[in-house]
C-alpha cells in the first residue's frame, strides 16, 4: 500500500465515522457517549482486552479466510457453516476418550481444519463441477451445518436427562486452548493468528500460488492462457477459507464457550463479509479493522450498563460503516477532498 | 376430519407472508438482480407495518407503509446497483445486517404489545362449501392477496409487454438494449416491484401469520425465499408451491414437537439441501443432451435461471 492509498484510506475512515455519528445523533444518542463506553468497555481492564482478544481471533482468522475466497473471485457466504463444522470438528475430539489429556487441543485444531475444510471442499465442487452458484449453495450448506449442529446437541450429545438447546456438557478443562497467568491470556489463539496472518501475507504476495489465485479472481476465463486452471483455484481458495474458518470455530468452542452451543460461530461469520468487503485483499487493513470490530462487539455490552442502549446498536454502527465505506469508494469523495487539500496547502 | 382441516387452513395461513416474498423475489430475480436484502428488508418491514399499524389502530395502514418502506430499500439497492455501479451481493449482503439490527434496536419499545390484526373475511357463498370453503375461502385480506398474486405474477412476466422486457433484461442486458429496452429503467421497476412485495410479505408477518413484534421476528424467513425461489425455477407458480410446501412442513414440525425434539428443530431447515439438489439438477439439464430428461421430470425440477442473474450490467448500458 502506497503513501496516497493511505491518505484515501485514512479520509474515507474519517468520512464513514462523521456518517456514524450522524445516525446516532438522529437516533438522540451522543455519539461521543458511545465512543467512550465502547472504548472503556473494551480496553476498560486486563481481563476486556482479554475477552476482545477472544473475540477478535475468530472474527479476524474468518476475515482472513475470506481474503481467500475474494482473491479467486468468489462469495463465501458457506463461512459461517465452515465455522460451525470447525467447532463441531473440535467437539468430536473434546468429548472422546482424547479429551481429558493435554494433547486435546492440538488435535482439536486439526480435526477444527479438516472439518471445515471439508465443508469449503463441498462448496467448491458444487461451483466448479456443478455450476451451482456459490451463494446459494454457501447459503444452503450454513442452514445444513447449523442443522447439524442443532441436531447433535439436542440428540447424541445432549446432557444427561435434559435435551434442550442450550448446549453440550463443558469440555473437561484438558481441552480448554492453553492460557498463560491468572488471567487466562490466549497465548495459543495469538501464536496460532499471527501464523496465519504471516503465512497468508508470505502465500499472497511473495509465492506465484497468490498471483495465480488472484489472476483467476480478476479473470477465470484468461487463466488458460498461463497453464494453469482457474477450477483448481478456486477449489485450493475454498478448501484453505473452510480450513482457516473452522481454526475460528475451534476457538469459539474451545476458547470462549467451553461447549458446544448451536449459535457457536456467533455470527462472526457473516460479520467477517462484511470486513472483507471493505479490506479486500489488504491484510494489514483487515488487522485493524478486525479489532475494531471486535472490540465493539465486546465493549457492546457497555452500552447497556451505562447508557441504557440496546446491544443490536453495534451492528447497527458496524453495517452503517461498511456501507458508507462502500458507496464512498464508488463515489470517490475522498480524492476530490485530497485534491482540495493539497490545492489549499500549495497555495 | 378436523384436525386435517385445521392444519391445512394453518398451513395457508402460514404461507400467506412467503408467498407474497417469493414471488416478489422471483420478479426481482427475472430482472437479474438477486435482491440478497430480503432477509432484513421483510425483517424491518414487519416491524414497521406493526408499529405504523398500532399507532393508527388500522392494520391496512401497516401493510401500506411495509410495501412502501420495503420498496425504498429496493430503490437504494437498486441505485447502488445501476447508478454507482456497486455489486448488487454486497449491497443487499450489507442491507440485510442493517436492517436486521436496525429492526432490533428500533423495535424495543413494541416488543409483545397487541396491535391490529387482520381480521378473518370468509368470503360470502364460497365460504359455505363444505370442507373446501373453510380451507380456501375463509382467511384475512393478505391471504386472498396472495392467493391472487400467484396468477397475477405469472401473468405479468409471461403475458405483458412489461414482463416480456424484464426477462429479456435478466437475460441478456445487450440484446434488450439493443431491442430498444430501456434496461435500467426495467431493471430499476423489477427490483423495486420485488422489494415492495418484500415489504408486504413482511407486514403479514406481523399482521397476521405470526402477530405482534419481538426481536427476530422473521428470523431466516429471508433466507428461506431464497432457496423456495430456486426450488421454484423462478416459476410463480412452482414457487407457490413451494412456499405452501415450507408451510406444510413448519406445520408438521410443529406436531413432532411432540414427539422428537430433534426432528422438529431440523425439519424446518430441510429446504436448504433442497435447493443445492434443485440447482445442480437444472446445471445437469443444461449441460446435457436435455432431450434425455423425461419432460415431466423436467417441469418439475427444472428450471430457467436468468442468464444474468446476480450479474452487474455491462459498462455501456
Amino acid at each position: 500500500m502506497n503513501f496516497n492509498d493511505l491518505k484515501i484510506n485514512f479520509i474515507r475512515f474519517i468520512l464513514s465515522i462523521l456518517i456514524i455519528f450522524f445516525l446516532l445523533l438522529s437516533f438522540g444518542i451522543n455519539p461521543l457517549d458511545v465512543t467512550n463506553a465502547l472504548f472503556i468497555g473494551s480496553f476498560g481492564s486486563f481481563e476486556k482486552i482479554i475477552r476482545t482478544i477472544l473475540v477478535w481471533v475468530p472474527i479476524s482468522m474468518a476475515s482472513i479466510a475470506l481474503i481467500y475466497t475474494f482473491s479467486s473471485g468468489m462469495w463465501n457466504i458457506g463461512i459461517e457453516g465452515q465455522i460451525i463444522m470447525g467447532a463441531i470438528g473440535a467437539t468430536i475430539i473434546a468429548r472422546s476418550f482424547l479429551g481429558d489429556t493435554f494433547i486435546s487441543p492440538y488435535i482439536q485444531l486439526f480435526m477444527a481444519l479438516a472439518f471445515g475444510g471439508f465443508w469449503g471442499l463441498i462448496c467448491a465442487i458444487l461451483k466448479v463441477k456443478g455450476g451451482v452458484h456459490e451463494i446459494f449453495s454457501g447459503l444452503g450448506l450454513d442452514f445444513v451445518a447449523s442443522g447439524i449442529a442443532i441436531y447433535l446437541i439436542i440428540g447424541p450429545w445432549k446432557r444427561k436427562g435434559i435435551a434442550s438447546t442450550s448446549g453440550t456438557e463443558i469440555f473437561h478443562e484438558n481441552s480448554w486452548i492453553p492460557t498463560v497467568g491468572n488471567l487466562d491470556f490466549p497465548i495459543f489463539l495469538l501464536i496460532v493468528i499471527i501464523l496465519v496472518y504471516v503465512f497468508t501475507f508470505y502465500l499472497l504476495s511473495h509465492t506465484s500460488f497468490g498471483l495465480r489465485l488472484k489472476a483467476t479472481g480478476i479473470n477465470f476465463f484468461a487463466t488458460n492462457k498461463f497453464n494453469f486452471s482457474s477450477e483448481r483455484y478456486i477449489i485450493f481458495s475454498f478448501i484453505i477459507a473452510g480450513a482457516l474458518a473452522g481454526i475460528a470455530g475451534f476457538s469459539q468452542v474451545s476458547g470462549s464457550y467451553h461447549k458446544l452451543v448451536p449459535t457457536i460461530s456467533g455470527g462472526f461469520g457473516f460479520l467477517s463479509i462484511l470486513l472483507v468487503l471493505i479490506c479486500s485483499r489488504n491484510i494489514f487493513l483487515t488487522f485493524i479493522i478486525s479489532f475494531l470490530f471486535a472490540a465493539l462487539i465486546v465493549g457492546g455490552s457497555q452500552l447497556q450498563i451505562k447508557l441504557d442502549l440496546d446491544h443490536s446498536l453495534v451492528g447497527i454502527i458496524q453495517a452503517s460503516f461498511v456501507l458508507s465505506w462502500l458507496i464512498l469508494q464508488r463515489v470517490n469523495l475522498e480524492k476530490k477532498i485530497l485534491n482540495i487539500f493539497s490545492k489549499v496547502f500549495t497555495k | 376430519m378436523i384436525t386435517i382441516e385445521n392444519s391445512l387452513i394453518t398451513v395457508i395461513a402460514l404461507s400467506t407472508p412467503l408467498i407474497i416474498a417469493v414471488l416478489g423475489e422471483t420478479i426481482s430475480e427475472k430482472s437479474g438482480v438477486i435482491n440478497l436484502s430480503a432477509e432484513g428488508t421483510i425483517m424491518i418491514c414487519a416491524l414497521f407495518a406493526f408499529v405504523f399499524g398500532y399507532l393508527t389502530d388500522i392494520a391496512i395502514v401497516g401493510l401500506i407503509a411495509g410495501m412502501i418502506l420495503g420498496s425504498i430499500i429496493a430503490a437504494f439497492l437498486s441505485l447502488c446497483d445501476i447508478k454507482l455501479r456497486m455489486d448488487q451481493i454486497a449491497v443487499g449482503f450489507v442491507l440485510t445486517i442493517l436492517c436486521s439490527r436496525l429492526s432490533s434496536y428500533l423495535g424495543q419499545d413494541y416488543v409483545r404489545i397487541s396491535g391490529p390484526t387482520l381480521n378473518k373475511m370468509p368470503i360470502p357463498l364460497l365460504s359455505d362449501i363444505p370442507f373446501l370453503g373453510n380451507i380456501l375461502f375463509n382467511h384475512s385480506l393478505i391471504t386472498y392477496i396472495s392467493i391472487s398474486l400467484i396468477p397475477l405474477t405469472w401473468l405479468l412476466l409471461n403475458k405483458t409487454t412489461f414482463g416480456l422486457s424484464l426477462r429479456a433484461v435478466g437475460e441478456n442486458p445487450n440484446a434488450a438494449k439493443s431491442r430498444g429496452i430501456d434496461v435500467q429503467k426495467i431493471r430499476f421497476i423489477g427490483t423495486l416491484i420485488g422489494g415492495a412485495l418484500l415489504g408486504l410479505s413482511g407486514a403479514a408477518f406481523s399482521l397476521y401469520a405470526k402477530y405482534g413484534w419481538s426481536e427476530g421476528h422473521t428470523a431466516n424467513y429471508g433466507w428461506i425465499v431464497l432457496a423456495i425461489v430456486i426450488f421454484g425455477g423462478w416459476n410463480p407458480f412452482r414457487a407457490a408451491m413451494g412456499a405452501y410446501a415450507f408451510g406444510l412442513l413448519q406445520v408438521l414440525a410443529i406436531k413432532a414437537q411432540s414427539v422428537t425434539l430433534a426432528l422438529s428443530q431440523v425439519l424446518p431447515l430441510l429446504p436448504f439441501p433442497l435447493m443445492i439438489f434443485i440447482l445442480i439438477f437444472i446445471q445437469y439439464i443444461n449441460r446435457k443432451d436435455s432431450s434425455s430428461v423425461p419432460l415431466i421430470i423436467k417441469s418439475l425440477i427444472g428450471g430457467n435461471q436468468p442468464e444474468s442473474l446476480g450479474k452487474k450490467l455491462p459498462k455501456e448500458l
